[in-house]
């Protein structure tokens, strides 16, 4: 598995924060991608819209509660037509299987077409590691491997480069003149790659779906680079987590709909191929091997969870990084692994461990846009919060989160507002000690209008390091409610701050 | 684990990994308690519904071309309405001619045989191969072919008109690459080709899977529109590993 930096969260995203570059990027992604989102469902009403996504989450949620039987349907079906299936219980495994079926084969260049779940499993240092020349074709996905970098969005991988960075990888690494208009660098990329689809052995891809009814894989490109890598090369395999199964074919209607119009807002996208086993005697061309590895790696985890088992209905359209305010503040890179924004948040922790990642689900503000725009109707928020209580509470104190000094704020919080009398003296302390305060000249806690801008010392130094901190008001509430609401409810209190 | 091969499955064998999952689900071994509907209709209900359907196609034909066209040029075809064969032979020598045009390779769909495209081509000194196999055009060969060629020209299995986007099955005489490698694609609908929707579509793939006893085919492919990425700086870009131009001939 590639490198796990989940759990530098926080200085990661610190950093990404100071990115001017970046920020270009993702205002791009907030005003691009959702704008289309919504005219795409507008098209077609947003009640059509609901029903869709209502009949696509009960089709998940009957799948996932019966998914041995439904992978057992699939399995029969892809060697039924004449493929082969492998299971793989690990990243580990998921590699072996590959990487032997690439070295029995003798293949020496593979051309792979965009996969999260290869990302997930490390497999091009694998491959490479057994002298083959990997391509990806994928434009996005390129540019990243050319660079050297690993992606940050789940359909814009390079998102995060300019332009002008991609100029300069292209004259670094293919040895082209510097060019940074953008349709002279798509060109670019059509001939660098247009031998290797042709030239290679093998064809890699991943699956949107994989339909059990029938043993066919689902995949869907707006370049073309998916249908070239699985028609050209004498052998295809497609590897996919083992939850992109569906039952019936007649479900691609609803999906189909959904995802292209989630993710970039297009009605459908320019190729979607539809792959069922290997060429036939009659086909003019075809691969003449087609592989199936269906991957666990940690999957069952989620299934075994009910409280988190619904990650596994997501078709990674990406619509939740895109109109999430933490992700179009800090981009993929400081999620720290394979799956950013909100449902990263969520699958990450359980594909890697908890212990690695507990800063992860506190990057949510909980504002529940994620869900809004969900379309399996996910409900993250809950399943965030379901991991801080984890968080919280754990037995195990390598997942806990949360400092012994939060958790006694927090206890001496909950019983300051659970008695009216305690909560009334120490108001009427914290008023003296802030008016003290401001008789001291230079003092080192700040103010600034009602907000306390920086505290010096623990446990308010943690508050005030990211956000201002609400000074007390001259009068609470209750008091105005006790000398004057209560006796002239519609009366505007006096306000003597 | 990974040692056996060539023919077997490597990796967990199924009955393991299908076990843990089972465990994970806390779920005993056979099919859900509540059977998908989907999965219990038979041929004949399939069947019943597809003629349902091919009697509503029928009933709405005009206004399905009319539907079809406003989408395939929203989804990024060139579309040109032709009512007859020669209109059709005249859209494609024109765009030939005009895109200056010298390699062709066609596919060898149905269509082609009401539609003597090749004359008509060769008469503009355009050299012309159909994709089929036989001695001399070997699987090889015809990938050269395809490789030089600066023009694909198709028919198509079944068109959408809710998406704009045609959907071609494997057959003798095609190949997938011809509408997808060359710069230039030209597809040929017939009128009856149309479908209304996604849904249509997989009723009649699903039919035929069943009347056939399982076999669907190795590929059903959906071209909608011109190849395009809007992978750096989230700008569209058309024509990078597929066809640049792609033109829609729509008969009837």
């Amino acid at each position: 598995m590639p490198e796990i930096k989940t759990s530098e969260f926080v200085s990661a995203s610190a950093e990404a924060m100071e990115n001017p570059q970046l920020r270009r990027a993702l205002n791009r992604v907030g005003s691009g991608f959702d704008v289309a989102r919504r005219s795409a469902i507008e098209e077609v009403s947003w009640e059509a819209w609901d029903r869709w996504r209502d009949e696509a989450r009960e089709i998940k949620v009957h799948t996932l509660d019966n998914l041995d039987y439904y992978l057992e349907m699939l399995h029969d079906n892809v060697e039924a037509a004449g493929g082969q299936v492998h299971f793989a219980k690990d990243a580990a495994e998921a590699n072996a299987i590959v990487g032997h079926l690439a070295k029995s084969r003798g293949v020496k260049i593979a051309t792979k077409s965009k996969s999260m779940v290869s990302e997930e499993l490390g497999l091009n240092p694998v491959l490479e590691s057994l002298g083959v020349d990997v391509y990806e074709t994928d434009l996005g996905e390129y540019i990243i491997q050319l660079a050297g970098e690993s992606p940050s969005h789940l359909v814009a991988p390079a998102l995060h480069k300019s332009k002008e960075d991609v100029a300069e990888l292209f004259r670094d690494k293919l040895g082209l003149p510097y060019n940074d208009d953008i349709d002279v660098m798509a060109a670019e990329a059509r001939v660098a790659l247009r031998e290797k689809f042709l030239e290679a052995d093998l064809g890699i891809s991943g699956a949107n779906f994989v339909v059990a009814e029938t043993g066919t894989l689902v995949i869907t490109t707006n370049e073309g680079n998916g249908r070239l890598c699985t028609s050209a090369p004498r052998m295809h395999i497609g590897i996919t987590g083992m939850e992109k199964v569906i039952p019936s074919m007649q479900d691609l209607a609803i999906f189909l709909r959904l995802l292209p119009r989630s993710a970039t807002g297009q009605r459908i996208t320019s190729y979607v191929s539809m792959i069922t086993g290997p060429r036939r005697n009659d086909d003019e061309d075809g691969p003449e091997e087609f592989h199936l590895v269906l991957v666990d790696n940690g999957r069952s985890r989620m299934l075994k969870d009910p409280a988190l088992r619904e990650a596994l209905y997501c078709i990674r359209c990406a619509a939740c990084l895109n109109i999430c305010p933490v992700y179009g503040r800090v981009g993929g890179h400081a999620y720290g692994w394979v799956y950013p924004g909100p449902i990263g948040a969520v699958v990450t922790p359980m594909l890697v461990g908890l212990k690695q990642s507990k800063e992860l689900p506190q990057a949510s503000s909980l504002c529940g846009a994620c869900r809004e725009v969900c379309p399996v109707k996910i409900n993250i928020p809950r399943m965030l919060l379901e991991l801080r209580h984890r968080t919280a509470e754990s037995e195990d104190s390598e997942e806990r989160a949360v400092p012994m000094s939060e958790s006694l704020v927090a206890r001496a919080y909950t019983q300051l507002m659970s008695s009216p009398a305690l909560l009334g003296i120490s108001t009427n302390i914290g008023r003296t000690l802030q008016a003290v305060n401001r008789l001291v000249p230079f003092s080192p806690i700040a103010r600034d209008g009602g907000w306390i801008k920086r505290v010096p010392f623990p446990p308010l130094s943690r508050w005030t390091k990211a956000r201002d901190l609400p000074a007390l008001p001259p009068r609470s509430f209750r008091e105005i409610w006790r000398s004057e609401l209560s006796k002239n409810p519609s009366g505007e209190p006096r306000d003597d701050r | 684990m990974t040692t056996a091969d060539p023919g077997g499955a490597l990796g967990t064998p199924k009955a393991d990994f299908l076990a843990s999952v089972r465990e994970s689900l806390g779920r005993a071994d056979g099919p859900p308690t509540q059977r998908y509907h989907r999965l219990t209709e038979t041929a004949n209900d399939l069947e019943q519904r597809a003629s349902e359907v091919r009697q509503r196609l029928e009933r709405d034909r005009p206004a399905l071309l009319d539907k079809m066209a406003e989408m395939a040029a929203k989804g990024g075809w060139n579309v040109h309405r032709a009512p007859g064969i020669e209109d059709a032979i005249g859209h494609i020598q024109g765009l030939a001619r005009q895109l200056g045009v010298t390699r062709v390779v066609r596919s060898g769909q149905e269509v082609f045989e009401q539609l003597p495209v090749d004359a008509a081509l060769a008469n503009q000194g355009l050299s012309v191969t159909p994709v089929v196999r036989d001695e001399n055009n070997t699987r090889e060969a015809l990938r050269e072919e395809i490789r030089q060629a600066d023009l694909g020209l198709t028919g198509t299995d079944y068109a959408l008109a809710e998406t704009g986007s045609l959907v071609i099955l494997p057959r003798r005489g095609l190949s997938r690459l011809v509408s997808l490698y060359p710069p230039v694609h030209i597809a040929v609908v017939r009128p009856e080709e149309v479908l209304e929707s996604l849904d249509d579509l997989f009723l009649m793939r699903r039919l035929e899977y069943h009347q056939r006893s399982g076999e669907m085919g190795s590929y059903l492919n959906f071209i909608t529109g011109p190849s395009r990425t809007a992978d750096i700086e989230m700008t569209i870009v058309e024509g990078v590993h597929g066809p640049k131009q792609v033109h829609l001939v729509l008969l009837g």
